[in-house]
């Protein structure tokens, strides 16, 4: 097992003429909870995407675990996307016959478990279910991982205040402390109380990484308040890069 | 891995014609009693047989019209639209994600074909007479084998393998096509019908400058008969497989390194 569980070394994304990563390097330990905050079209989506093997860097590298991005590191992170991606025809169960099949740290009967605290029937058709219910069924699959490394991509985004609670609760209730998580959102007030580090990003660039303790300690604010400050300009309403 | 990948690819496919191929073999099945009327006194029957052999013939073509649709579907949706974001994150290589779709599109078109075949024995009158005549011809065939019979034989196997081969070179040209189409940010639909179009003038071309040709002349490779159809079919074959190989490689290395899922 390699100490660092995530090294990203001068990491450049460009789609066409646009750049959506430049020069990002980072390395990330185990056992944190990480917060990638960011404005809209910072790059949060981006750098998660590469990091689950979505998209291919047009420059730099990528090592999870020691290992660049294929089958192995698949089988160790835990994705949760910005949107749905199971078919209609499928009930929750059958999902989770797959990942069960796919992924060797999933834990069938902590997603059943899970199901019937968040009041999902996992024997229904997804067509028939809500698209609360789908968000909820698609926390499940991820979190109901032992994984080594989660990536949450916008989590709480659509959510009202209550659930956005809810599902933070879900997260920490459930991921497996061994491992890391990575939540990109720009809702920082709701997640600031649960993370131990913070990564700012901005126009495709890493703007501060530190622990949350120090950035607190240092600039005499909150990471909510610094970030306010330092993305002023910006249009912050969020969504997916 | 590769195992699991078929496993949902064919459950996902026998959800979709669970309906398709008992309806067709059922119709199949109510014509056998009912093309008697066709040509009977009875107005009432004639029309009856008329329309259950119309409704047969309808569940045929959309059979094989969802079997291409689904191929389709399948790549297209699942690969290349949101349910791309489960597939590519499996711990599955994407070259195994290709070919557990291409496999589960031919078995698909093959059961197709099957289940036609079927289709057309069980509206045929029952006539125990006929069987009996057909098994004494294959006893016959059997009693008086040869090495021309086996060669025929040999001959039609190569078009069998000939047929599947280019129904496995036509579904990767579609993928072929998607992938590409699936690069453009914007009207991929039309970008993939675009592409298609282009492969196909762009083979069409490299395949004219092939010296090949003469192989298929009677003159010129001096060839007759067996020998001429069997060489000019092992071309064929071959040529399939080229292309097949070009295809493959170049969805792979888009869905490896060129992802651009929306």
């Amino acid at each position: 097992m390699n100490e660092l569980l995530v090294t990203c070394t001068a990491l450049t994304k460009r789609y066409g003429g646009k750049t959506a990563l430049s020069g990002v390097s980072l390395e990330l330990g185990r056992g944190r909870i990480v917060g990638l905050l960011g404005p809209n079209g910072s790059g949060k989506t981006t750098l998660i995407k590469i990091l689950c093997g979505l998209l291919q860097p047009t420059e730099g590298a990528v090592l999870v675990d020691g290992q660049g991005i294929g089958p192995y590191t698949k089988s160790i992170i835990s994705y949760l996307p910005d949107r749905m991606y199971f078919s209609d025809w499928m009930k929750a169960t059958d999902l989770f016959d797959l990942f069960a099949d796919f992924y060797r740290d999933f834990d069938r009967t902590k997603a059943m478990s899970m199901c019937a605290s968040l009041g999902v029937t996992p024997s229904d058709r997804l067509k028939t279910m809500s698209k609360g219910t789908k968000e909820k069924v698609q926390l499940v699959l991820v979190m109901a991982r032992k994984a080594q490394l989660y990536l949450l991509d916008e989590p709480i985004a659509g959510v009202d205040p209550a659930a956005r609670d809810f599902i933070l609760n879900t997260i920490l209730t459930n991921y497996n402390e061994e491992g890391t998580v990575m939540i990109s959102t720009h809702l920082i007030s709701d997640i600031e109380q649960v993370l131990d580090e913070a990564i700012f990003l901005k126009d495709g660039q890493i703007t501060l990484h530190d622990t949350v303790d120090n950035i607190r300690e240092r600039e005499g604010k909150s990471v909510d308040a610094l970030f306010r400050e330092i993305f002023r300009a910006h249009n912050i309403e969020g969504g997916a890069f | 891995m590769f195992g699991k990948l078929l496993k949902y690819d064919f459950r996902s496919m026998f959800k979709q014609f669970a309906f398709v191929w008992p309806a067709a073999l059922a119709l199949a099945l109510v014509n056998h009693f009912t093309i008697d009327g066709i040509e009977g006194s009875s107005s009432v029957g004639e029309t009856t047989a008329g329309i259950v052999m119309m409704i047969y013939v309808a569940i045929l073509m959309a059979m094989f019209i969802i079997a291409l649709i689904f191929t389709i579907q399948r790549f297209f949706k699942g690969l290349l639209g949101d349910e791309g974001y489960l597939m590519h994150t499996l711990p599955v290589k994407p070259w195994q994600l290709i070919t557990s779709k291409l496999l589960c599109a031919v078995v698909t078109t093959m059961l197709s074909v099957i289940v036609a075949i079927v289709s057309i024995f069980l509206i045929l009158p029952w006539d125990a007479e006929a069987f009996r005549q057909v098994f004494q011809g294959l006893d016959y065939l059997f009693s008086h084998w040869n090495e021309e019979m086996t060669r025929a034989v040999f001959c039609l196997l190569e078009v069998l393998l000939f047929m599947l081969v280019s129904l496995a070179t036509g579904y990767l040209q579609l993928y072929l096509s998607m992938s590409i189409g699936h690069l453009f940010n914007k009207n991929r639909v039309a970008m993939s019908v675009i592409a298609f179009i282009v492969i196909n003038a762009l083979s069409g071309t490299l395949l004219s400058f092939l010296p090949s040709w003469d192989a298929f002349d009677p003159f010129a490779s001096g060839l007759r008969g067996m020998d001429l159809f069997q060489r000019a079919i092992w071309i064929a074959i071959g040529t399939e497989l080229v292309h097949s190989a070009v295809y493959f490689i170049g969805t792979e290395f888009i869905l490896r390194k060129k992802l651009n899922l929306e």
